[in-house]
């Protein structure tokens, strides 16, 4: 299939696209403050993986090798969005991730509806850090950031996250 | 990892139904632009025309050249008449150089310098031959040289020829014996007759 795609074969690519779009199309609205960002987002994602299937070495996984391009994306489309960064430094970078143990309960769909309701600068710092795995280093570096913005960001995403949870929680009791 | 990690990780949703159109519009302009493989091929094929129109010039050239040049005949004659003087030149430096080869050999050297001292040590001024009469006539051994070289031998000397005639007429039907002086009594002598 992949080297149907390098050809240029559109039925091949058809069947790439299907296959991993759902996936692919989660990570945009993880990113993406709104579903127009998101497909946009989406679009540009399966461009740049059809432009560069070439390069892809089958060494790793050929999805984490796609997920890596849509993450990027993602990221390119928030820095052309958000010009600048409203830091806002807080003291307590240490927030426990057990204070979003809460979020265990909830379904995923929920947790994304949660997650979409942090601000863009929160929101990919978060993603990038607990969802990707990303060092504040790799963040800072990836975002044009430093890393004491970053892990500033992640705690304040954190503690939004946190009150938006409890608030959820209260209102369906 | 918690499990909301997890949850939100492996989040799947159905994108738009046009989404697929779009990127497949998109990847088919692109198949249609390739605006660099296009540059490429049409720097190729630049490449090509001028390197095949330069070959042609080139032939064209030639052809016209051999066309005006002379004909085999004249050209024959043209180098028959430029090839010797080329040889002659040639010949000229070689003999020189020959000569010097001989003249700087140290068995020549000898050679040369003994016979100028025979010469010099045997240098006669003058020629004593007889006269018609039996009488000793004295020449300079030149004018001798001249006079022996005179009798249609090769090679020819057309200019000397004639007078040497006179001049040998002379001395055979001269009675008077010649002055020392050689070759200027001779000379006076001719004048006079």
């Amino acid at each position: 299939m992949i080297q149907g795609c390098i050809d240029g074969n559109r039925q091949m690519q058809q069947m790439l696209y299907d296959t991993y779009a759902s996936k692919m199309y989660g990570v945009c609205l993880r990113y993406a403050g709104n579903m127009d960002d998101a497909n946009d987002i989406l679009q540009e994602g399966f461009i740049k993986v059809f432009r560069n299937l070439e390069k892809f070495r089958s060494e790793g996984s050929f999805e984490g090798w796609i997920r890596r391009i849509f993450v990027n994306t993602a990221i390119e489309h928030y820095r052309k969005k958000v010009k600048s960064f409203q830091v806002t430094d807080i003291e307590d970078h240490n927030i426990e991730d057990t204070a979003l143990d809460v979020l265990d309960s909830l379904a995923a769909k929920d947790i994304m509806n949660i997650v979409n309701e942090l601000s863009p600068g929160y929101k990919a710092v978060f993603n990038m850090h607990v969802i990707e795995g990303f060092s504040h280093k790799e963040i800072a570096s990836m975002l044009g950031i430093t890393e004491g913005t970053s892990k500033s960001q992640l705690a304040r995403a954190k503690s939004v996250l946190k009150k938006l949870v409890e608030t959820r929680l209260k209102q369906t009791k | 990892m918690q499990n909301f990690k997890n949850k939100l990780h492996d989040f799947e949703a159905h994108p738009p139904k046009e989404t697929w159109a779009k990127i497949s519009s998109e990847l088919d302009n692109e198949k249609v632009i390739q605006l660099p493989g296009i540059r490429r091929r049409s720097r190729l094929l630049f490449y090509g025309l001028t390197a095949a129109a330069s070959l042609l010039i080139l032939l064209i050239v030639n052809v016209f050249n051999n066309s005006t040049t002379v004909p085999s005949n004249d050209k024959a004659a043209m180098v028959s008449s430029t090839q010797p003087a080329v040889n002659n030149n040639d010949s000229v430096n070689q003999n020189k150089q020959l000569l010097e080869n001989i003249i700087n050999t140290p068995a020549s050297q000898k050679l040369l310098a003994s016979n100028f001292q025979k010469n010099n040590g045997n240098q006669k001024k003058y020629i004593t031959v007889a006269g018609p009469e039996g009488q000793p006539v004295k020449i300079s051994p030149k004018v001798a040289t001249l006079i022996l070289s005179a009798d249609n031998q090769y090679p020819p000397k057309p200019i000397w020829n004639e007078k040497i005639d006179e001049w040998q007429q002379i001395m055979l039907n001269n009675t008077t014996s010649a002055s020392p002086a050689g070759l200027m009594d001779l000379m006076q002598s001719a004048s006079g007759m």
